[in-house]
């Protein structure tokens, strides 16, 4: 990582969409033993997967949201760090008014781009660019859809998200080369999966958190589908199906606390 | 003589005009049909309506009795959430799209036939419901093969085709006999050679093609043969959007994956329908 990276105050990634740039993230977050952090993905809406991701695993970094942009402003001015993720479906210009109000403090551009690559609107954007393992497919990169839905509330029957999941990532509902959600099972457990298309297996990752063993969740659940092509109303069909009903919900939730009153 | 015995059409018309094709070019003098004509598939009508013009011997399959007497599939039907809601659509849509004449010929279905030394169900002599796979416990096989009296046991149901062999079993029976007495006397016996012959499923493979399958048997060689049928299966496909049905069923049956019901434990005895 260069000298600049670890100077820079206001760190703005972008890159196309699979393409590492959440990861990168985490990655400088876990290094950054600076005081306060904060994390801003704009337009992530009422999807936000990577915030959710980043402040189950680094509690003590603050999420922004749309419309505390002024929130992010001050901080910085204060001496935090901010780490901005300009999603793929983003204007890479969209972010212009912010680092413009960010100006006077140290900012660096990153662009993650696939091998290969060598001109893109990318490259012009940024300040350091970084080269990723994903090979350059056109294709894949330009014309994508994304949909994306909550879940809040929804609790899956895991064999059902597991067929979903296969139906998604093998193309049952469109070219699809990303996908990626925050599903809770009747469990208790809160997981996060995530596909690349060109990836040989999916990633199922259990989320720290508390086991959620009292009725429906109430904490964010949600999927983004990014590709071509896509059946967005036939993705939301086999989602709704795939939901466990309040008398299910129960069901399981009162056989699992028993499991673990036995247990304990 | 050759005979071809074929299941689990489900609604399939371009698959099984293509078998009976197949079939006649095998120069089969008779056909055995173990059930599930409907349910699935967009043409549950002309399948019936095809099955009985050429009258073929026919079983009744779980949907066949479910179009008639209601949905009575079991929890070991349905490999998730997903999968028994889509289930469940599709019955509905295959209870409108059916006529009163077919509901009527189907019912009439016997759940077994015995001709000679051969028997024919659809899931197995217990129940249409119940899934002979290749692994279940073979004292249980052989029960359901002797329970039939005959030597060879074509069934359906998993939509997936094998030959099980069951020979040298000896089994041994506790009999009590009288109330007070606690004592048991002790019975063996040996059977002979039984076979199980699973024919696959023409309209709904779940073995990984979209290709259609059945079995020609030969009774004087007694020769099993697996046929594996090439058929336009991309016709179907196109018929089951155009009708109305879910369009990830014709994703699924281009991949020879199953639409909804699936059974994996082979230590599970279905009770439905017994």
């Amino acid at each position: 990582m260069s000298s600049i990276l670890q100077n820079a105050q206001v760190t703005v990634l972008a890159g196309a969409s699979g393409i590492g740039k959440t990861s990168l993230i985490r990655g400088l977050i876990q290094q950054n033993t600076s005081g306060r952090i904060l994390y801003f993905c704009p337009s992530s809406g009422t999807v936000p997967i990577d915030s959710t991701q980043i402040q189950i695993e680094f509690p003590h970094v603050q999420i922004i949201t749309e419309g505390q942009e002024l929130e992010l402003i001050e901080a910085v001015g204060k001496g935090a760090d901010a780490y901005i993720e300009l999603g793929f479906h983003l204007d890479l210009r969209s972010g212009d008014n912010l680092l413009q109000a960010l100006s006077e403090y140290p900012t660096q551009r990153i662009a993650i781009v696939p091998t290969g690559l060598k001109c893109s609107e990318w490259h012009e954007w940024a300040t350091e660019v970084q080269i990723s393992e994903m090979i350059a497919d056109l294709n894949q990169i330009q014309h994508i859809q994304m949909w994306r839905s909550p879940c809040t509330g929804q609790m899956f029957d895991p064999s059902s998200l597991n067929v979903i999941w296969y139906e998604l990532t093998q193309g049952a509902y469109g070219d699809v080369c990303r996908c990626k959600g925050i599903f809770d099972l009747p469990d208790g457990r809160s997981f996060y999966v995530d596909f690349v298309k060109g990836n040989p297996d999916s990633l199922y990752l259990p989320l720290h958190l508390p086991r959620w063993l009292d009725g429906r969740p109430i904490r964010f659940s949600g999927i983004e589908v990014m590709g071509r092509n896509l059946d967005g109303s036939a993705i939301a069909q086999a989602i709704t199906d795939s939901c466990l009903t309040d008398d299910v919900i129960a069901q399981y939730q009162q056989q699992i606390k028993q499991s673990l009153s036995i247990a304990a | 003589m050759k005979i071809a015995v074929m299941s689990c059409i489900h609604g399939n018309y371009e698959a099984l005009e293509t078998v009976l094709r197949d079939i006649d070019e095998q120069k089969a003098e008779k056909i055995f049909c173990l059930g599930d004509l409907v349910g699935y598939g967009p043409f549950p009508s002309n399948v019936v309506e095809m099955i009985r013009s050429l009258d073929i011997p026919t079983v009744q399959g779980c949907w066949d009795e479910d179009i008639v007497e209601g949905i009575n599939s079991c929890e070991c039907s349905y490999p998730s959430v997903l999968a028994e809601r889509r289930g469940k659509f599709v019955h509905e849509w295959t209870n409108q799209h059916i006529y009163d004449e077919t509901r009527e010929y189907l019912a009439e279905l016997p759940k077994t036939m015995v001709e000679g030394n051969m028997a024919f169900v659809h899931g197995s002599p217990q129940s249409q419901h119940e899934y002979l796979l290749p692994e279940l416990n073979g004292f249980i096989a052989l029960e359901r093969v002797l329970s039939t009296g005959a030597d060879i046991l074509f069934c359906g149901h998993t939509h997936v085709p094998y030959v099980r062999s069951l020979d040298g079993a000896e089994l041994q029976v506790r009999v009590m006999t009288g109330v007070e007495s606690l004592t048991a006397e002790s019975k063996s016996f040996n059977a002979p050679l039984k076979r199980i012959v699973n024919v696959g499923s023409v309209g709904e493979p779940r073995h990984g093609r979209p290709n259609a399958t059945y079995v020609i048997y030969d009774t004087n060689s007694d020769r099993v043969t697996l046929k594996e049928v090439e058929y336009d299966y991309k016709k179907t496909c196109a018929a089951i959007i155009e009708r109305g049905l879910p369009a990830i069923f014709a994703w699924r049956l281009a991949r020879g994956m199953e639409y909804a019901e699936r059974a994996d434990d082979a230590s599970h005895l279905c009770e439905r329908g017994v």
